[in-house]
């Protein structure tokens, strides 16, 4: 039945398919690097014109510091002596960063464990559909600031704290978007997985589980960049370390170069934690990206 | 084995406005026979298969599958569906073997028969890509082994090959045929065109649409084996001009 012309470009024809790769490859750096290259033109503009907007080493009368002097606190809060000199972030950059991300690394693992089935769940099943859906609904408009006076009064000035705030407010998303993506789930998968056979149980974890993982990815990249501004938020009040509390107080002492240097760091952060949840979405869903590459 | 008796099965779809879509269906369709189900569109096939493979219920009457009444979807009857509905995150290979291994077979059981089925369907070197890289006949044809890895006793197919383009149409036809003359399984295949309820069939059950009716069962009397050779012959073109001239007849009612 299949004629010699009917081929799929990956593992039938090695020889050429190795030189399309190499071109595919080369083609692909060049592309990345322009992409680079435009994403990195709109910064270094602002970044320029402040600094030359800048006088004497600020703007706005000593209130915000020129780029040059944010590197020169961010070079001795990342690498200057630790101890109690007149500085206390020298050299405290990577360990306040590794607060933060530790922080939100639990909490959205805590967000996934419990939202992605609670999500499937309700997209699923009606009862539980019925019995959950409404009470979300009901805590969503919330927002996690609101949650604050709450988590500190139960959980005190700690760890916990923070990475209950974060778990919440990735919660929502998660659980939203699996929702819907076990909803979506094409009627003829479910029926093909019963015909041949699938009990309840085989369905949801072999059809709707996976069926379901273009929205559950939709809803992390949502739900991680909500951990961000939860940490953020947490630190800033209920707990004692990491980059939002580095923040705050940087800015109780005004040392405003500290706290751009801060916020800087915060967003290449998330940019950078997105940008690894967009590889592994890219792996898991390799069957995805083929159909939409295909016209 | 594998024997389908509909003894006056209505189906009739709730809602705003009540759709009779199946209106006292009897039919028997014996052992390893080959029926097809031909219609206008909207006079009740789909909905006659799906409550055959047991994905709806009936609403009055009584469907049987060798003596006993269907109640749910199982791997008995092998659905075929219009657009193959393989899943997308499987590789061929395992989307063939997803019915043994769901029902908890072992690996040796099904290995072999699996890839005995995706040879006789021309598919042993795409056994490692995914459904998106297959063209429409080679997905159906997959559909079509994943169905027949589970030895079921009866074969229920949705137009099938209705989205293929003529040619490809023509070569599953004849793979079917020659499956089909090699397993001896029940078949209700369901189509809007005559050319292939002819070639294909033993019996044709010409429907009606609202309220489903099946108004007339032609037996289809052509030599076996049978190719798609036998498209051309006189018999068939007779065969072809009664069931038109008892389509025209539906239509002007
Ligand atoms: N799930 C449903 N709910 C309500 N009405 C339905 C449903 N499925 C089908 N119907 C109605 O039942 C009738 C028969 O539909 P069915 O899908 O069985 O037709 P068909 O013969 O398969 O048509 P086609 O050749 O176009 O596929 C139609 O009038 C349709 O509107
Ligand atoms: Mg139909």
């Amino acid at each position: 039945m299949s004629s010699s012309s009917e081929r799929v470009s990956s593992d039938t024809d090695g020889k050429r398919d190795t030189v399309s790769s190499w071109t595919g490859a080369s083609l692909a750096a060049r592309r990345g690097l322009r992409t680079a290259a435009l994403a990195v033109v709109l910064p270094l503009a602002v970044i320029i014109i402040w600094q030359y907007a800048g006088r004497g080493g600020s703007l706005f009368g000593g209130v915000l510091p020129t780029p040059d002097r944010v590197w020169e606190a961010w070079r001795i809060w990342a690498f200057g002596p630790t101890g109690l000199g007149l500085n206390p972030y020298s050299g405290t950059w990577l360990a306040n960063l590794l607060f933060s991300a530790e922080r939100v690394g639990k909490g959205f693992l805590c967000a996934i464990v419990v939202g992605v089935p609670v999500g499937i769940a309700i997209g699923w099943n009606r009862i539980s559909a019925g019995t959950l859906d409404p009470t979300i609904q009901l805590l969503r408009p919330i927002p996690i600031t609101a949650w604050l006076p709450f988590s500190i009064a139960v959980f005190g000035i700690q760890d916990i704290g923070a990475i209950f705030l974060i778990s919440l407010g990735a919660f929502f998303p998660i659980v939203l978007n699996t929702a819907q993506g076990a909803r979506d789930v094409e009627r003829n998968l479910i029926r093909a997985s019963l015909m041949m056979g699938a009990g309840r149980w085989t369905v949801l974890r072999r059809v709707v589980l996976p069926a379901s993982l273009p929205s559950i990815f939709t809803g992390l990249r949502i739900g991680l960049g909500i951990g961000w501004t939860a940490v953020i938020v947490a630190e800033m009040v209920a707990v004692k370390s990491g980059l939002g509390y580095v923040l705050w107080d940087a800015y109780y002492v005004g040392r405003m170069d500290v706290v751009i240097a801060d916020m800087a760091t915060i967003g290449l952060l998330g940019l950078l934690s997105d940008m690894i949840i967009m590889q592994i979405e890219r792996w898991v869903l390799n069957w995805r990206r083929l159909q939409s590459y295909q016209s | 084995m594998g024997t389908i008796t509909f003894e006056g099965v209505s189906k009739i779809y709730g809602g705003q406005r009540e759709v009779r879509a199946l209106d006292d269906i009897s039919l028997t369709i014996g052992e390893g026979e080959f029926v097809a189900l031909l219609g206008p569109s909207g006079c009740g096939k789909s909905t006659l298969l799906n409550v055959l493979a047991g994905f709806e219920k009936v609403t009055k009457g009584e469907l049987l599958f060798d003596g006993t009444t269907i109640s749910k979807p199982g791997p008995d009857r092998g659905v075929v569906f219009q657009e193959a509905a393989l899943f997308p995150w499987l590789t061929v290979w395992q989307n063939v073997i997803f019915g043994p291994q769901v029902q908890g077979m072992a690996r040796p059981e099904y290995e072999p028969r699996a890839r005995q089925l995706l040879d006789l369907v021309g598919l042993t070197s795409f056994a490692d890509a995914l459904p998106v890289q297959l063209s429409g006949g080679m997905r159906q044809r997959v559909g079509i082994a994943r169905v027949l890895v589970m030895n079921p006793r009866a074969l229920l197919m949705d137009e099938p090959f209705g989205a293929l383009d003529a040619q490809t149409r023509l070569s599953m036809q004849q793979l079917l045929l020659d499956v089909w003359q090699k397993l001896n399984t029940t078949v209700l295949f369901v189509t809007h065109d005559i050319d292939e309820a002819i070639l294909l069939s033993d019996r044709i059950c010409v429907m009606s649409a609202r309220p489903g009716r099946i108004i007339k069962t032609i037996p289809i009397e052509l030599a076996r084996p049978r190719s798609i050779a036998s498209l051309t012959s006189p018999e068939f073109i007779a065969y072809k001009a009664e069931i038109m001239a008892d389509i025209r007849i539906t239509d002007h009612h």
